[in-house]
């Protein structure tokens, strides 16, 4: 099939098979290969890109349902030179080590940062009717579907934290 | 060798918490993790795994894959054109089955096709007719019952060790107990792959994600019938290892399928592949009996662990020698009667994980150690002081501990951290968060300890080294530095240590570090906590190589005796600086390669298991607080501190992260992980179902770093990857048994186990 | 996975036409559990029918005082809700706990529902199994069911339903606006999904061509005191081992009304209605709570190795009740 896919605000007329999904799409076809395939069934959460600012699992998603979305992937967090607030926080609060997490645990963290920055609350927020307060059991509870086997668990607490303040 | 001092600081250099080189890479997404390798015209490579744990072959037909459009080879031993057997100790493991099959999981045939769908639909294709045997599962009966069936003719013990000291075996207190650890995956988070290119010369370049280049050089050359100069590894980037890259998984089935086809190959293991494609941790099944007197001092300890190797060898031997060596802990016990077998069963093999050996026995020991203090009324921290070794010290190999092993004041530190404040009454807090708590009275606290001692280096007499070029030149008016070596970067920062040494030892800050591969010597397996030790010893005996020539040409050019290299500067004795680097150098190039090895170790005696096995050290004591939930089983890790040695540090923050992540597999250990197999087969083979733990899960951490330097190492250091892997696990078991007052024998524990029903 | 056709639905009656005419097709709505089973070789439809641009995306207050939610929504959209927070935090509570946030802002309300169980036998396609296969054999029974079912099911399947989302929507008596081959009707809740009984391949009443549009809430104004727990085995991002749903009206000491549902323990999510004619009119009591577990879990038939979950699920039942009638 033919899509239309708009990735980091580039737009790639391209036919894809139906079974193909954005993450394949993504990696093989644009050779954009920060997203990463860690499990192929949305449990790690090494894929995770930005849909339409929404972070989502990109090897779930079928990329013939993605046209007119906009995507945003790692490789489109940056502005220009300047890296996101976020990747120079994960660089300073050294938050991987093999890093092959990272990339989703960056894209899910801006969409983390989005959801609450919106009020969402999540299942450790006391009252759930009411407003969040972003504090470390929030982050943890928010980022809990990014797993980094290295267990640079604590720095990436840290390096969310100073983003989100 | 020079005397010369480097005095001044040089920015990012050895103590720093230098940036990682391939930090920025890592961050945009840019970074070339082997299953990110491409092509033009790569092949796709699938592998036909058996689903039988053991059958006999009776035939293969490849007719159905052959046929298929796009798959351009499907081999099968017959094809493998050398040697037919590989392994990281010894040779057992066929490359590709031969009439029979010995796991769940063994290749039988791979296959190569335009498209990866393409080879897995050819693998499915292949008819295989099995014979289907029951599996020998049992690893007990495999170590103890000569007439258990054989899962290779040699029998099915690969290594009993033995420890015999002593003579002494009552004591007026005796605690026993029977513990057992699952089978823990590394369940790294990149997926075995690699990229296989056939080259003119009739050999290979493979790009590969591996935690030893010529480790499986040297056992990929003989099965492809090449000298090993025509196999050529070039280190692709590695997402995460933690042992289970000590094996070969797709090596040489990319080899074989490039030089069939004359195409490059790339293989990418999925999620599900990976947890039949790579060796495991070994379960364990352990029995201890620990005699002491009534004040808690050991008399003896009696012991028998079990570890099940699973089909082949792999690492076992060396497991089996951890296990018996460390197998009473960082004790003095005067007198010992252990045994410690790794047999074959048809269960899947098990290998290389963090702390290998040392992790299993040191749930044994330490909850043993939990059990003396009960019976003898002692605090748990206080049964450890008085039985702990120290500098002078023996341990049960009878080799003495010839560095400093503050293993007392270690206790002492770790217990009087400050304790996290008392069980919240914030919901937030509680086991489960705010949604899942019971309300305050279901949740108790409790605080538990672990110690553990892990060798460094590869032991037991192997000859263990490594190589390192350095090569000094002026590039663009400025000195620079280029490190060469074939160490795996893994995740644990070595591509940032070897610069912060380059930059200490030659005071030149524009350091490169070139690509890891077999251009060079070998580096030794990044594994054993050893690479910070052996690697960076290696750049640092290069780099003061390096220097030393440097001085010959400086103390030539400019006619001037007395030279120094201080601050990246040239100086005279007087401290005047008298050039800069690329001043003398010009157009020279300074180039030495250099091994390093460390002192060398004695194999254990076979009878006794004395000797001095081990060249280094390492201690980690953990701190646990956790709350439990004790009618819904729920446990939150509330805190874990951490007191480690490690002689020196080289990086901060760096080594920060090396014992977060350790720790955190121990609380996966603890906890949730565990590979589930029945009848030889692999149930949970999926991280929906093998749960390794997320950020929720791991507490914020408290650590203490102690630099008591270790005279024998560079700078004095320590391994520092795997002490925490070992101690945290028996800390929040015995945390979760103070809680719970229940005997908690097996890891994990689950819910259930808790709640006691 | 095997190759399909993709078709994008441009309206509700149209989706529910082409499924009635072609068994082989599906509808596809954020695809974080088809997609995989596809992949798993668990499915293999031949087409495609993506209902997300065309089934109702909003929430809004219904005319019997409720709400209703569009199958289209989101699931982080439906925690996001005020009204849903406010006047349903079970339901927000349940969908929270329930996956990532990432496939929480795929899944649809829709497709929540209609979860197939995270059963290993059903996921592996190289085993028997009567869900994914009729007829071919259950190997959990005697195999590894540590975490199926203790409640409801039969000799052919011990799968459990893995949503969280449904055991509050079971709690709260929800009921399924359902589109079908002869228009629009509504399925009430507990009632959308079947116990296995000999027939484990169809997990709910819906017919061929039927498409979830919409669930309603009925008004319970006693709601706003329910809350959601959740057993697992690891903090989050994981499937309950034992999960319960309630809402609890207590006056003056005594239970007025309460919703339970019970999840991790059934093939379906299990609305406790025994347990909860045993507490109307009851005191408000830990004791009384755990008489009324006992009289609901008397019915859990466990298996070798999950008969653990029988005094947990008490043990969730009596924590949430406990909780919920100290509350304010």
């Amino acid at each position: 099939m033919d899509v239309q896919l708009s990735v980091n605000q580039d737009q790639h007329p391209i036919t894809v098979d139906t079974r193909e999904t954005l993450l394949d799409t993504l990696r093989e076809q644009l050779d954009l290969t920060g997203a990463k395939k860690g499990c192929d069934h949305g449990q790690c959460g090494a894929c995770t890109v930005l849909v339409d600012g929404r972070r989502v699992k990109s090897c779930l998603a079928l990329t013939v349902t993605m046209d007119d979305r906009e995507i945003t992937t790692v490789e489109g967090l940056a502005d220009g030179d300047t890296p996101h607030p976020l990747q120079a926080g994960f660089i300073e609060h050294d938050a991987f080590q093999c890093g092959y997490c990272t990339p989703g645990q960056l894209c899910s963290s801006v969409g983390m940062l989005a959801e609450f920055a919106a009020g969402w609350p999540s299942v450790v927020t006391p009252d759930v009717s009411a407003a969040p307060h972003l504090d470390e059991g929030e982050i943890r509870e928010r980022m809990s579907g990014n797993l980094c086997r290295c267990g640079a668990y604590v720095n990436i607490v840290a390096a969310i934290g100073q983003a989100g303040r | 060798m020079t005397d010369i001092q480097v005095t001044s600081p040089v920015r990012d250099g050895v103590g720093a918490s230098a940036p990682r080189p391939d930090g920025t890479l890592k961050v945009t997404g840019e970074f070339a993790y082997a299953s990110d390798l491409w092509m033009d015209g790569m092949l796709h490579g699938a592998t036909l795994r058996s689903p039988h744990p053991r059958a006999r072959i009776l035939s293969v037909d490849l007719t159905g894959a052959l046929k298929l459009p796009g798959v351009e080879a499907v081999l099968t031993h017959e094809d493998v054109p050398g040697a037919k057997l590989y392994g990281v100790d010894h040779a057992d493991q066929p490359v590709l089955a031969i009439d029979q099959v010995r796991y769940q999981g063994e290749p039988i045939a791979v296959v190569a096709a335009d498209h990866p769908e393409t080879a897995r639909r050819a693998c499915a294709l292949i008819r295989v007719v099995y014979e289907v045997l029951e599996p020998l599962t049992d690893p007990r009966r495999a170590a103890l019952d000569p007439s258990y069936e054989k899962v290779h003719a040699g029998g099915n013990v690969v290594r009993h060790q033995p420890i015999r000291v002593g003579s002494v075996f009552e004591a007026d207190v005796v605690v026993t107990g029977e513990y057992e650890v699952g089978m823990q995956d590394q369940a790294f988070l990149g997926p075995e792959s690699g990229l296989a290119v056939p080259a003119e010369d009739g050999g290979v370049d493979l790009y590969v994600a591996t935690q030893w280049l010529h480790v499986d050089q040297d056992q990929i050359a003989p099965c492809l019938g090449l000298p090993p100069e025509k196999v050529r590894l070039t280190l692709a980037g590695v997402g995460g290892a933690f042992g289970a890259r000590e094996d070969l998984s797709m090596q040489i089935h990319a080899c074989l399928l490039a030089l069939h086809t004359g195409k490059p190959v790339r293989i990418v293991y999925g999620r599900e592949e990976s947890f039949f494609g790579h060796v495991h941790r070994h379960p364990a099944l352990m029995r201890y009996e620990h005699g002491a007197t009534r004040d808690g001092r050991l008399v003896y300890v009696k012991g028998e662990i079990i570890l099940d190797g699973g089909a082949y060898a792999s690492s076992t031997p060396a497991v089996v020698g951890n296990a018996a060596s460390l197998g009473v802990g960082p004790y003095s016990v005067p007198n010992i009667s252990l045994d410690a077998y790794g047999v074959y069963t048809n269960n899947p093999p098990c290998g290389a994980m963090r702390g290998f050996g040392a992790v299993q026995a040191c749930f044994g020991y330490e909850s043993q150690l939990d059990r003396l203090a009960e019976a003898c009324g002692l605090d748990p921290v206080e049964v450890r002081i008085r039985n702990a070794i120290s500098e002078g010290s023996r341990i049960a190999t009878g080799q003495i501990v010839d560095m400093p092993a503050p293993l007392t004041s270690m206790l002492e530190q770790v217990r009087d951290l400050p304790l996290p404040e008392g069980v919240s009454t914030d919901l937030r807090d509680l086991p489960g968060g705010v949604a899942n708590s019971t309300h305050g009275e279901g949740i108790v606290r409790g605080v538990g300890y672990g110690i553990g001692i892990k060798n460094i280096c590869y032991s037991e007499g192997f000859d263990d080294f490594s190589t390192a070029r350095v090569r000094l030149e002026v590039i663009g008016e400025e000195a620079a530095v280029l490190v060469h070596t074939a160490a795996a970067e893994v995740g644990q920062g070595l591509v940032t240590l070897k610069a912060q040494i380059a930059r200490t030892e030659l005071g030149v800050p524009n350091v490169t570090i070139a690509p890891a591969d077999t251009q060079v010597g070998s580096a030794g397996s990044s594994s054993a906590s050893r690479q910070s030790y052996v690697t960076g010893g290696a750049v640092k005996t290069a780099c003061e190589a390096v220097r030393e020539r440097l001085l010959e040409l400086a103390a030539k050019k400019l006619s001037h005796d007395g030279l120094a290299l201080s601050g990246g500067k040239i100086v005279s004795v007087s401290g005047i600086v008298v050039a800069s680097v690329a001043e003398v150098l010009g157009d020279d190039v300074i180039e030495e390669t250099r091994e390093y090895r460390h002192r060398a170790t004695a194999p254990m005696d076979q009878l006794t298991g004395q000797g001095d096995a081990h060249t280094q050290f390492a201690f980690c004591v953990h701190r646990a607080v956790v709350d439990v939930d004790v009618e819904l089983g729920l446990v939150k890790v509330v805190e874990l501190a951490a007191v480690q040695d490690v002689g020196k540090i080289l990086n901060p923050i760096a080594l920060e992260g090396q014992i977060h992540g350790g720790t955190a597999q121990g609380l996966g250990l603890a906890l949730m992980e565990e590979i589930q197999v029945a009848g030889g087969l692999i149930r949970n083979p999926s991280f929906t179902d093998y749960l390794i733990p997320t950020i929720l899960d791991m507490p914020p951490m408290r650590l203490e770093i102690l630099e008591n330097p270790d005279p024998h190492a560079p700078y004095g250091l320590r391994g520092a990857g795997e002490p925490p892997t070992l101690s945290s696990t028996p800390a929040i078991v015995a945390a979760v048994r103070a809680a719970t007052g229940k005997s908690l024998m097996r890891i994990p524990v689950r819910p259930e186990h808790i709640t006691g029903t | 996975m095997r190759p399909f056709a993709y078709e994008r639905a441009t309206d509700v009656r149209s989706a529910v036409a082409t499924l009635s005419e072609r068994p082989d097709a599906v509808y596809l709505g954020g695809g974080t559990n088809l997609v995989d089973l596809m992949r798993l070789g668990v499915v293999s439809p031949e087409m495609l029918v993506d209902v997300t641009r065309v089934v109702d995306a909003t929430i809004e207050e219904s005319a019997g005082g409720g709400l209703l939610i569009g199958a289209g929504v989101r699931n982080g959209d439906l925690t996001a809700d005020p009204l849903v927070r406010g006047r349903y935090p079970v339901l927000a509570q349940a969908v929270l706990s329930g996956a990532s946030g990432q496939i929480r802002n795929m899944a649809t309300v829709g497709g929540n529902l209609l979860q197939r169980t995270r059963c290993s036998y059903f996921q592996d396609t190289s085993k028997p199994c009567n869900k994914r296969r009729p007829g071919s054999g259950c190997p959990a029974r005697e195999g590894d069911h540590r975490n199926l079912a203790i409640l409801g099911h039969s000799s052919s399947c011990v799968a459990t339903h893995p949503s969280d989302m449904a055991v509050a929507l079971a709690a709260l008596g929800a009921v399924v606006h359902v589109e079908g081959r002869h228009g629009p009707r509504t399925v009430p809740m507990p009632g959308l999904h079947r116990l296995p009984g000999d027939e484990p391949d169809r997990d709910t009443v819906l017919e061929p061509g039927d498409l979830i549009t919409a669930v309603e809430l009925p008004e319970l104004p006693f709601a706003t005191r329910s809350r959601y727990r959740k057993v697992r085995d690891r903090a989050s991002f994981a499937f309950a081992v034992v999960s319960v749903a309630a809402a609890l009206d207590v006056a003056d000491g005594v239970v007025r009304d309460c919703r339970i549902a019970l999840g991790g323990v059934a093939p379906v999510p299990w609305r406790a209605e025994l347990a909860e004619s045993a507490l109307r009119g009851a005191a408000a009591t830990a004791a009384e709570f755990g008489r009324a577990a006992d009289i609901e879990l008397a019915q859990a038939r466990p298996l070798r190795d999950n008969g653990f979950k029988v005094p947990l699920a008490r043990n969730v039942l009596v924590g949430v009740l406990t909780d919920l009638a100290e509350a304010r």
